[in-house]
């Protein structure tokens, strides 16, 4: 085994007792069977460091422990899928431009404990990580997305709900907007189940062709390689970041947790993006082949353990060369601590001179921030060794294997018991009241407090702004018409009901949001975040999130095709609970990247002209299950929607078809709040600036009003003019489905809901814009 | 004839080099991005522009460092003869903070203060309208018909034009170097949100100085230039009236040079 000169731990004499007083003395949380593990693993006693590095390796963030044998399931491959979730990000097929390839990079992470703790630095920092994720596969970043859960802003911890929200709202502004990238599309909920513990996920897009491709890990050859890491000194700041995104929040250790947070520095990542860009300009000038990768969690033992292990390599590292804004740092902080803004490369010597130049003479990083620079600390070594010398000593020395295999666990998961019942609901009196009730509530109301705080144009791409539609659309390339559409979706009150459903809906609802704007679903994304994964009944929410996910993006296919809409890039965010171990509301959440050949072609959701024809697509049904009617009556309920998967898949392809043809003028699909929460958002439009009424005059009384409009049962409203209504309802037709009229829109600014002659809804668009854009105003102050 | 060239400063923490070089690209300018510690010699370009972003991360006041850098006296001198020079945004404040907007004495004679709007405090994204102030032409306004409506985004945190000199609007007023103010979809020029996004005095979206070939702009041109860019607009290639700024910038070089 390898030798080192530093003292070994002896946990092979430790009792259990004196072995766990030691590991908490020094903050590692590995357990005791754990921390005896390493013995067989590397057949010696580790040294103080190398303990460190497996408490960062085995942590649940790094590790994936709990989650990986079950997010085997998941569907990963399909024909469109350039790089499936196994590096830094995923990668999905545009299209041919020119004969080349272009591919989407996409990522999609949490930063949920940390923006519980410092919002604005933990909300800041999450967007900072991800842009490296993307950046790192040799992409121009081009979006992101920003889901978010808080507490209830009226219950009884709404000063810190409003506090976090709000900070977490400036993190994200405050960080992307100053490294330039526009923020495509996001959703808000709110809800008490997140009262002590947030979530804040956010997903970054990329453009890449196939060929310029840079992997997370070293390139063939790479003997000799050097290991050049880029960035901010390093600094003992996100030290056991990993181990602390794998802890439930204590609010008496959340002083101490505080400094498991990094600082964000936008201002040097603006710039570091830049020269990272001349890299791949200059690399791909001299034909140079780089592995790259983001100092993440574990900084730069997980970067470079990962980037040689990987293609069977070893290295050898000086924690010496590593520059740093704190002296006398012990070897283990120096080496997983995760300061942000910073990167590895793989390099060889020949391209190392290159590319030390542009980092520190031509974007001169250390004139952008103290000390921050370009430095090669070790080399990639053929035999499979990770040998780390400080101060001319071995701290660790290990097979590189052994650090990155990480370990894995069987959960034990159980049903818990669920006894949700549809309520006895007497029918409402005044419809118009309840439905101003419902268009207020921050759910729904409009969110352009929270997006007109971010940059949404900077880059000069932007087709469809957030809150513009259901989905967002930039322009991928210059010079071509191929657009990249985004959307995210969870409904956590469906989760509380029932985590399956939950997951398969949000599939559903994120592609249906992509088919709203006429884009075709491409591949989706998730962000699994769930409660406790030791504890049978948490563990259980995310085994079944995970069966939804892969139930849905199974049988709502590829468009034209039997395969699965492919999962390409995700996370898993497990110990969100309460320190009185209340776990939050199961939340996959997904993101769905769709492709639109020809952007001139894509709609939004607001009416465009007077005299036309409103249409639905799919059937209302007694499905009001976690929906927003339920809750402003304060009551939950058990149905939630279900989907008919074939029915669903027509549905969407249906509308794309439409749209392609330009036979829509506007389109929404139905969520929350109903079928009249989509005609009202339809009438208002994104900016609630809309000034198009609409009639709408159905028979329908099968049943009741109330359920009528304000269920939730997927489906989309649209708009056709005359002249293109025959040609819709042969397409519809082709996909065996029917189309119902709904109403004309009208020239009175006035939303009037007819059901077989009796008026049930008659508002002003000025009132509704008051209940819509007040809401969720309301909710932050 | 050779094609105009504009260089595109980057100083650390500017975000918008990129589109907005692409736009003066588009319009058949030649244009090229100087980062802030480049050696290159200025003399060879017809005008410049300092994009918007966040240069020094916006320390001590929006614009400030920027405004200090070496390469602005460079910058200050070429244009001294006439050349041009287009503040966007973060460039705007770049130009008010080195006092060449409004550039009626030898200091700074303005601020671009933070927003004053009751939606959202701090930065501010949205569309907003803007037109001409006035019918004299400068360099930046050839192809404008009074009261041609230029729908352009803002988005910024510190974009209120404002100055404690009492008579210094009605210089620029007199000058006419009040270039364009917000104003409703209907042209109509009110002091209120959301017409008027940050609560710049005057509406003012933008100034020149006065001889017209510097001009500092809070809205975004570069971002409203294509159908395609501006929000319920029909989806297509064809030009928005925002572009006609990097147009005229180009006019202006080809006609005036010699």
């Amino acid at each position: 085994m390898g030798e080192v000169d530093s003292d070994l731990i002896d946990i092979e004499s430790m009792s259990d007792e004196s072995l766990k007083y030691f590991l908490k003395q020094n903050a590692i949380s590995l357990t005791v069977s754990e921390s005896r593990r390493i013995i067989e693993l590397i057949g010696r006693n580790p040294t103080l460091t190398e303990l460190h590095i497996f408490n960062i390796q085995w942590s649940e963030h790094s590790s994936y422990k709990s989650s990986r044998a079950v997010l085997k399931m998941l569907p990963t491959k399909a024909p469109n899928v350039i790089l499936g979730p196994v590096e830094d990000s995923g990668i999905v097929e545009l299209g041919k431009i020119n004969g080349e390839k272009y591919g989407i990079v996409v990522s999609h992470e949490s930063h949920n404990h940390p923006s519980q703790v410092v919002p604005y630095e933990g909300a800041a920092t999450g967007v900072g990580g991800i842009l490296r994720d993307v950046l790192c596969m040799g992409a121009k970043i081009l979006a992101t997305a920003d889901p978010l859960r808080f507490g209830n802003p009226n219950g009884q911890n709404k000063n810190k709900v409003k506090y976090i929200a709000n900070e977490v709202i400036n993190g994200i502004a405050g960080y992307g907007n100053a490294v330039g990238i526009p923020n495509l599309a996001g959703d808000v909920y709110f809800n008490e189940s997140f009262d002590d513990n947030c979530l804040v996920n956010v997903v970054c897009l990329g453009i890449v062709k196939e060929k310029d491709i840079i992997h997370s890990y070293a390139p063939k050859n790479a003997k000799d390689y050097e290991i050049v890491i880029v960035g901010k000194p390093t600094d003992n700041s996100g030290f056991g970041g990993a181990a602390f995104a794998s802890l439930i929040i204590d609010e008496e250790a959340r002083e101490s947790n505080r400094g498991a947070v990094q600082v964000p520095d936008p201002f040097l990542k603006n710039v570091l993006i830049r020269a990272t860009y001349e890299v791949f300009r200059q690399a791909k000038k001299q034909n140079v082949k780089l592995g790259f990768k983001d100092m993440g969690a574990g900084g730069i033992m997980c970067s470079s353990s990962e980037l040689c292990s990987d293609s069977d390599f070893g290295a050898e590292i000086n924690l010496d060369k590593v520059h740093v804004s704190i002296k006398d740092l012990p070897p283990y902080i120096i080496f997983c601590s995760e300061t942000q803004e910073r990167f590895t490369w793989i390099c060889p010597k020949k391209f190392t001179k290159t590319l030390l130049k542009i980092y520190n003479e031509d974007f001169a990083l250390s004139t952008i921030a103290k000390n921050a620079k370009a430095v090669a600390i070790g080399k990639v070594t053929k035999n499979q060794d990770y040998k780390i010398k400080y101060r001319d000593k071995i701290v660790c020395n290990v097979p590189i294997k052994a650090v990155t295999r990480g370990i894995q666990y069987q959960r034990a998961f159980k049903e818990p018991i669920r006894n949700f019942a549809e309520p006895k609901l007497e029918e409402p009196k005044n419809y118009n009241e309840i439905a101003l009730k419902i268009l207020s509530n921050p759910n729904v109301a409009s969110k352009e407090k929270c997006y007109k705080h971010y940059d949404r144009n900077v880059m000069g791409n932007s087709i469809i702004e957030s809150g513009q539609a259901d989905a967002g659309l930039i322009r991928a390339v210059p010079k071509s018409k191929y657009g990249i559409a985004l959307s995210v979706d969870s409904n956590p009150r469906y989760g509380k009901i029932n985590p399956y459903l939950s997951a398969v809906n949000a599939v559903a609802e994120s592609m249906r949001n992509i088919a709203a704007i006429g884009a075709v679903p491409a591949a989706l994304t998730d962000c699994l975040n769930y409660g406790n994964p030791e504890k049978p009944e948490q563990f259980n929410d995310f085994v079944e999130g995970v069966k939804g996910i892969k139930a849905a993006a199974e049988n709502l296919y590829l468009r034209k095709t039997k395969n699965p809409v492919p999962i390409i890039s995700g996370n898993v965010s497990f110990y969100n609970e309460s320190s009185k171990g209340n776990a939050i509301d199961p939340s996959a959440i997904i993101a769905c990247i769709g492709v639109m050949r020809n952007y001139e072609k894509a709609i939004t959701m607001k009416l465009k002209k007077q005299k036309t024809n409103l249409f639905l697509v799919g059937n209302r049904k007694d499905e009001l299950g976690g929906s927003v009617y339920y809750e402003i009556n304060n009551i939950l309920g058990a149905n939630v929607p279900d989907i008919n998967f074939k029915e669903h898949r027509n549905m969407v392809y249906a509308i794309i078809d439409c749209i392609d043809n330009g036979l829509l003028l506007s389109c929404h699909d139905i969520s929350d709040g109903g079928m009249f929460t989509t005609i009202a958002e339809m009438i208002l439009g994104g900016n609630a600036d809309g000034n198009i009424g609409a009639e709408i005059n159905f028979n329908y009384p099968y049943l009741r009003n109330d359920k009528i409009l304000f269920s939730e049962s997927p489906g989309f409203v649209f708009e056709v003019e005359d002249k293109n209504i025959n040609k819709v309802k042969t397409i519809f037709k082709k996909y065996n489905l029917i189309v119902h009229k709904l109403g004309k829109t009208i020239k009175k600014d006035s939303l009037k809901i007819i059901n077989s002659k009796k008026t049930i809804i008659n508002l002003s668009i000025e009132k509704m814009k008051k209940a819509w854009t007040s809401g969720f105003v309301d909710a932050l102050k | 004839m050779q094609k105009p060239k504009i260089a595109v400063l980057y100083f650390p923490g500017n975000n918008c080099e990129e589109e907005t070089r692409d736009r003066c690209i588009d319009v058949g300018m030649d244009a090229k991005i100087i980062r802030w510690n480049s050696k290159e010699n200025l003399s060879e370009f017809d005008g410049f522009i300092i994009p918007g972003g966040f240069s020094y991360e916006d320390r001590i006041r929006a614009g400030v460092i920027a405004a200090k850098e070496k390469i602005m006296d460079k910058v200050e001198k070429e244009v001294d003869n006439g050349k041009l020079l287009l503040g966007i945004c973060n460039g705007a404040q770049i130009l008010v903070e080195t006092g060449l907007i409004p550039g009626l004495k030898d200091k700074v004679e303005m601020a671009v203060a933070p927003n004053i709007n009751p939606l959202v405090s701090g930065y501010y994204d949205a569309w907003v309208y803007i037109k001409l102030s006035n019918n004299k032409k400068n360099a930046f306004n050839q192809f404008y018909k009074n009261n041609e409506i230029i729908k352009v985004p803002v988005a910024h945190g510190e974009g209120r034009f404002i100055t404690k000199d009492k008579n210094l609007i009605k210089k620029l007023i007199k000058n006419k170097q009040i270039i364009f103010q917000y104003c409703d979809n209907k042209g109509k020029v009110e002091n209120k949100y959301p017409t008027n996004p940050n609560g710049a005095v005057n509406n003012i979206a933008a100034i020149s100085n006065k001889e017209g070939n510097i001009m500092a702009i809070m809205p975004h041109p570069e971002r409203a230039s294509f159908n395609w860019q501006v929000p319920n607009s029909i989806k297509n290639n064809s030009k928005t009236n925002a572009i006609k700024i990097f147009e005229s910038m180009k006019r202006y070089i080809e006609e005036n040079k010699l």
